[in-house]
């Protein structure tokens, strides 16, 4: 089953001097359970492709199907409400909401969603154990590292029982030690809840653990690997 | 929702300092603004005070044609008619003081001069003006007397001192002669320098002989027992009494152009009011303003994952609801006491402006007016205001991208 399509996806940015083409013609599937690496140099298209996908853009041609729901030309509201259900983000930094404690940012999505309210602390906690950080539950975010925010912005992005979880350069501003803990994490939930995940890098070192690597240049996919691992 | 107020809430605490003094400002703004009004007002109703009590009265029954061309011709008789209509309000009225007054020539040896001849009831004069307060010579009159009070500053005219005697000469009901020689019983001090050039008082009964208008008046001023009741007894009274020979005046209608002129004055005053609003609102434009460039990413975030534009936007105006609201309230409510403490202890003048003052016939004291309108309006301006601010960032939410280049 695929749970992300998508069809001659192109993006040029065009309010600039000079028109850049971020994305050109990008064909792709990725697989319910699949843990993928989109990797190239910077300035490739890594992150016009995942905002597209997140359908926090629209493409300026081309289109995307999300288990085969056209999102590409959907109308705002509903988009948000699209993503909301299906979509489960992890950013790069300003991932968590300040004022709120790391079960508050959890619950946070949950609430949106109007999941059962008895229900939610329950789960909440149960996210952030699987994460490693049951006993971070009431800090809020900036009495937490970088490993440990992202970490909670993990544990948040599976809150809403998403298809999907998309992580643009999750471990980018992680040291090597917090970038391996988050890794691993994601592995694991990969393995173990059959998590689909989806996310951009150019760490050498995470690219190493990914079992599929897609190679993005100048906006236009150059190689796409599996590695059975 | 309730997590809406608790971000909004934490918010509000997240910079504290930024919270503080957005309402401090909106709390300065409506505080003074407060301030500034109630000093004017307060001035403007000391002067109408003034004016009503010693001048106009809350409301004076006249002739009709009296206004048009104020003679003896157009005086009012005091007639049974005329008694029977007022009867029924008798207790809502405190006392009336009556007059009567025309022009007419004074003459000593020494000099002639035009003279305002106003015949009043002296013991209801005393409870309308002290008028006996004002004798700096001689000895107040008295109902039987067949004597005259003269103006201070007419007097130094007529040279004329307590003993000598005045000629009077003028124009009478329906074109009679009017003259007399009457004993210069006191001099008066008036506030007002044109009355304090040309007054002169007799007792009533003395001046309608004088002009040959028995039981005739050219104006009745009704004190009601509440002033506060001024306007609905001009109402009740005109419906009474016979519109074909009486017409009953407030002092709304006496003061008319005081009034006008004290409009004009408040608006030019606003003005200035005006300017304090926008100056607060440029502050608080400007911490709205570096609180959306530091959320922005965060509201972005938001937005990104699935948080509806909507309900951003209420968690951004239930914190500048609560900015507003608070500042507005502190405002109105500090600035409670500061003008109850004014009003009752109106600011002195002293100096050539109080003398000044004096001169025109007024204490030289500037009190703060308490009327709660005030309050309300002012604290409604700058929370209304507030509030219109308060929709930018709401404005921005709606605009703005989920994705922005920063992101890289
Ligand atoms: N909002 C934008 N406006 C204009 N150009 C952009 C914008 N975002 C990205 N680009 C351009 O598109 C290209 C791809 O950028 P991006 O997707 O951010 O690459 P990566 O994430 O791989 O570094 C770059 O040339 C970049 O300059
Ligand atoms: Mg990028």
């Amino acid at each position: 089953m695929k749970v992300i399509r998508t069809h001659d996806l192109s993006k040029t940015y065009n309010h600039l001097v000079v028109p850049v083409k971020a994305l050109v013609n990008v064909n792709l599937e990725i697989s319910e359970g699949e843990f993928t690496a989109i990797v190239g140099p910077s300035g490739s298209g890594k992150t016009t492709l995942l905002n597209m996908l997140g359908g926090l853009d629209q493409p300026t041609s081309g289109k995307i199907f999300i288990d085969d729901t056209e999102i590409t030309g959907m109308k705002e509201s509903r988009l948000i409400d699209f993503r909301l259900r299906n979509i489960g983000f992890v950013f790069q930094s300003y991932n968590l909401i300040p004022v709120l404690t790391a079960i508050e940012n959890v619950s946070f999505i949950m609430l949106l969603q109007n999941y059962p309210k008895d229900k939610m602390e329950k789960r909440a906690r149960e996210l952030l154990e699987q994460v490693g950080l049951a006993d971070k539950a009431d800090v809020r975010p900036q009495k937490l590292s970088g490993g440990q925010q992202q970490r909670v912005a993990v544990a948040r992005a599976l809150a809403s029982n998403p298809r999907f979880v998309l992580a643009d350069e999750p471990t980018a501003n992680l040291d090597t030690q917090s970038a391996f803990n988050l890794l691993d994490i994601m592995l694991r939930l990969n393995r173990e809840e059959n998590i689909t995940l989806l996310f951009s890098t150019h760490d050498q070192r995470v690219i190493d653990r990914a079992r599929r690597v897609i190679t993005l240049v100048d906006g236009s996919i150059v190689e796409d690997q599996h590695f059975e691992k | 929702m309730k997590i809406l107020v608790t971000l909004a809430w934490r918010n509000l605490w997240r910079s504290k300092r930024r919270t503080m003094i957005t309402i401090a400002s909106v709390f300065f703004a409506v505080a003074l603004a407060i301030n500034a009004q109630s000093f004017q007002q307060g001035s403007y109703e000391l002067m109408i005070d003034n004016m009503v009590r010693f001048s106009t009265g809350y409301l004076q029954i006249q002739d009709v044609l009296y206004e048009e061309e104020p003679s003896m011709d157009n005086s009012l008789l005091v007639s049974d008619s005329l008694l029977i209509s007022v009867r029924p309000f008798l207790k809502r009225i405190a006392y009336t003081v009556p007059r009567i007054q025309s022009f007419a020539l004074a003459s000593t040896e020494a000099a002639t001069r035009g003279a305002m001849v106003t015949g009043i009831d002296p013991e209801t004069e005393n409870r309308f003006n002290s008028l006996p307060e004002q004798v700096v010579e001689g000895r107040y009159l008295a109902a039987s007397d067949h004597a005259v009070l003269v103006a201070e500053g007419l007097a130094g005219l007529l040279k004329t001192r307590v003993g000598d005697t005045l000629v009077l000469i003028g124009q009478g009901y329906q074109g009679s002669m009017a003259a007399g020689k009457y004993p210069v019983k006191g001099i008066v001090r008036l506030r007002i320098p044109e009355l304090n050039n040309n007054a002169v008082y007799m007792p009533l009964s003395a001046a309608q002989d004088f002009y040959g208008a028995e039981n005739r008046l050219t104006s009745l001023i009704v004190m009601p027992a509440d002033p506060g009741d001024a306007d609905r007894l001009t109402e009740d009274l005109s419906a009474a009494v016979d519109s074909n020979w009486y017409v009953v005046r407030s002092w709304k209608y006496l003061l008319q152009d005081l009034l006008s002129l004290m409009e004009f004055d408040t608006a030019s005053n606003m003005v200035i009011i005006y300017i304090l609003y926008i100056v607060i609102a440029f502050g608080i434009f400007g911490t709205i303003l570096s609180m959306m460039i530091e959320r922005n990413a965060e509201f972005a975030m938001l937005i990104s994952l699935g948080m509806k534009r909507r309900r951003l936007a209420m968690v951004c105006l239930l914190e500048s609801l609560f900015i507003s609201f608070t500042g507005a309230i502190a405002g109105a409510v500090l600035a409670l006491p500061v003008v109850a403490w004014y009003h009752h202890h109106p600011i002195p003048l002293k100096g050539d402006l109080a003398e000044m003052i004096l001169q025109y016939g007024f204490e030289p004291v500037l009190p703060f007016s308490a009327d709660p309108k005030i309050f309300l309006t002012q604290a409604l301006i700058v929370f209304v205001m507030a509030v219109i601010i308060g929709f930018y960032p709401v404005y921005k939410i709606f605009r703005m991208k989920t994705v922005e280049r920063s992101n890289r």
